[in-house]
C-alpha cells in the first residue's frame, strides 16, 4: 500500500494535470456548437477504435457468460424449431384431411391413433373416439389416401380397428380400370394379396384397386392400393400383389366413416348361406 | 500561500488585460494578437512547477473562456497544457537563468505552440480550414508574436539582475 501511495505521489503532477484536462473536456462537451459536434464525433471514433482494439483481448468471464447464454438460446431455438416443424406437419396433415372431408359423401368422425400394433398377424389400431362419438362396430376406417380397416370393438371413448394388414380382414375389391373383382387379404407377411382373380382376367401392374359394391362393410369406390406385381398361382388363378396406399407406419389420424351396410341385406345373405350349407 | 496569491493576482491582471487591452497590439489584417496570459503562465510554471502551472493555466483559461462568451473549457484545456509544460523548466538551479535570458522566449514559444495547436485546432473544427492553414495563419504567428512580447519581461528581469 505504501509503495502504491509513494508511486501515486510521484505521479501526482500528472494525475492533477489529467484531472484538469478531464474537467476541461467535460466543460467543452457541455457546450453544443459546431466545433463540439465535430470533436464529439472524433471522440466517438477514437473510443470506437480503442474499444475495437481491446475487443480482440478475450474476456474469459465474458466468454463463459456468452457461451452459457448462447447454449441456452440454442436449446430454446431447437425446441421452438422442433415445435414449428411438428406444427407444420400437423398443419399439412389436417389440411389434407380437411380437403378429404369436403369431398367424401358420408359423415365422418376424426380420430387420433393412440395405440398401434404392426408386428403381429392380427394388427390393430386403437382410436381416441368411441360410441359417444357415434362410432359403431363395422364402420370403415379410412384416411385421405385410402382404406385403413374397420372398427371391431368400441367403448364409450375408445375404439379398436382391424387394419388391412390383419389376417382376419377380407375386403371385396376390384380393379378400377378393368372392373375385375377379387378379395383383398393379407397372408401374415409381405404385401396385400388380391385373390380369386382368374388367370384370364385383365389385371396389370399399376392398376388401382378399390373397394367393390359386393362388400358388406365398405362403401364401393374407396381406394385400397395399386397392383405391384402380377403372377400365377396355378392354372386357374393369378397371384396379384397390391401395394397399399396408406402407410401404416406413419399413420397418426384417421376418419371413421359413419357407414353401416344394410342390415336386411346382411341378414338375407346370412340366412341364404346357412341354408346352402 | 503569499506567493500563490501574488501569482494569482498577476494572472488576473493579465487576463483582464488580455480581454481589454490586447486589441491595441493586434496586427490588423492578420487578426493576430499576443497571448500575454501565456507569458504570465510560463513565468508561474517556471517558478512553481507543473502542478501550480497547470492549475493556474486551468483557472486563467476558464476566466478567459468566461470573458470570451464562446464555448467554455477550450481555453482552460489549452492553458492547462501550456502551464503544465512550462513546469518542466522548474529547476532551482536554472530558474533565474531561464527567466532572465532569452531562453525564456524559447520556453514561451514552445508553450505557446502547444497552447495554440490545441486551441486553434479545436476552435476551427468544422470549418473549411485544414490543419496546415490553421498552423500557418494562426498557431505560428500567435506563438511568434507572443514570444516577441515575452522579450519585455526578460529585459526587465535582466535590468533588475544588473542592478543587483
Amino acid at each position: 500500500m505504501k509503495i502504491l501511495l509513494s508511486y501515486l505521489g510521484n505521479l501526482k503532477e500528472y494525475i492533477i494535470f489529467s484531472v484538469l484536462v478531464a474537467a476541461s473536456l467535460i466543460l467543452i462537451f457541455q457546450n453544443d456548437n459546431l466545433q463540439i459536434r465535430f470533436i464529439r464525433a472524433i471522440a466517438v471514433n477514437v473510443i470506437g477504435v480503442v474499444q475495437s482494439g481491446f475487443s480482440i483481448i478475450p474476456n474469459v468471464f465474458g466468454l463463459e457468460r456468452e457461451n452459457k447464454y448462447l447454449r441456452e438460446t440454442n436449446i430454446n431455438l431447437s425446441k421452438e424449431l422442433s415445435q414449428l416443424k411438428e406444427s407444420r406437419l400437423e398443419n399439412l396433415r389436417l389440411k389434407q384431411m380437411l380437403e378429404f372431408k369436403q369431398i367424401v359423401n358420408y359423415k365422418i368422425v376424426t380420430g387420433k391413433i393412440i395405440g398401434k400394433t404392426l408386428i403381429q398377424t392380427r394388427n390393430n389400431i386403437t382410436l381416441n373416439i368411441g360410441e359417444r362419438d357415434s362410432v359403431r362396430i363395422g364402420m370403415p376406417v379410412i384416411t385421405e389416401r385410402g382404406l385403413v380397416g374397420k372398427i371391431v370393438a368400441a367403448s364409450g371413448n375408445f375404439s379398436i380397428a382391424q387394419i388391412l394388414f390383419n389376417k382376419e380382414l377380407k375386403v371385396s375389391a376390384k380393379d378400377q380400370r378393368s372392373r375385375v373383382d377379387g378379395i383383398i387379404s393379407w397372408d401374415g407377411e409381405g404385401k396385400l394379396m388380391m385373390k380369386n382373380v382368374s388367370k384370364s382376367s385383365d389385371v396389370m401392374v399399376g392398376d388401382v384397386i378399390i373397394t367393390s359394391e359386393y362388400s358388406n362393410y365398405f362403401p364401393a369406390g374407396l381406394p385400397v392400393g395399386y397392383v405391384a406385381s402380377v403372377g400365377t398361382v396355378d392354372n386357374l388363378f393369378k397371384e396379384i400383389e397390391v401395394e397399399c396406399f396408406v402407410n401404416f407406419e406413419i399413420l397418426e389420424e384417421v376418419f371413421v366413416l359413419k357407414f353401416l351396410s344394410d342390415e336386411e341385406r346382411r341378414n338375407l345373405e346370412k340366412t341364404f348361406n346357412e341354408k346352402s350349407k | 500561500m503569499g506567493q500563490n496569491l501574488k501569482y494569482s493576482a498577476l494572472l488576473l491582471v493579465l487576463v483582464i488585460a488580455q480581454k481589454t487591452l490586447v486589441w491595441l497590439l493586434a496586427v490588423t489584417g492578420y487578426e493576430v494578437t499576443p497571448d500575454i496570459v501565456l507569458v504570465g503562465l510560463a513565468y508561474v510554471g517556471i517558478k512553481r512547477g507543473k502542478i501550480t502551472g497547470s492549475i493556474a493555466g486551468f483557472l486563467s483559461g476558464l476566466l478567459l473562456d468566461l470573458f470570451s462568451f464562446s464555448f467554455i473549457g477550450l481555453m482552460a484545456l489549452s492553458k492547462s497544457a501550456g502551464g503544465f509544460l512550462s513546469g518542466f523548466f522548474n529547476n532551482e538551479n536554472k530558474m533565474e537563468r531561464y527567466l532572465s535570458s532569452y531562453g525564456f522566449v524559447l520556453i514561451v514559444f514552445f508553450c505557446s505552440m502547444v497552447n495554440n495547436v490545441i486551441y486553434f485546432t479545436i476552435y476551427f473544427q468544422g470549418t473549411s480550414l485544414v490543419f496546415s492553414d490553421v498552423l500557418l495563419r494562426y498557431v505560428l504567428p500567435t506563438a511568434v508574436y507572443t514570444s516577441i512580447i515575452s522579450i519585455i519581461p526578460v529585459i526587465f528581469a535582466r535590468k533588475k539582475l544588473r542592478r543587483l
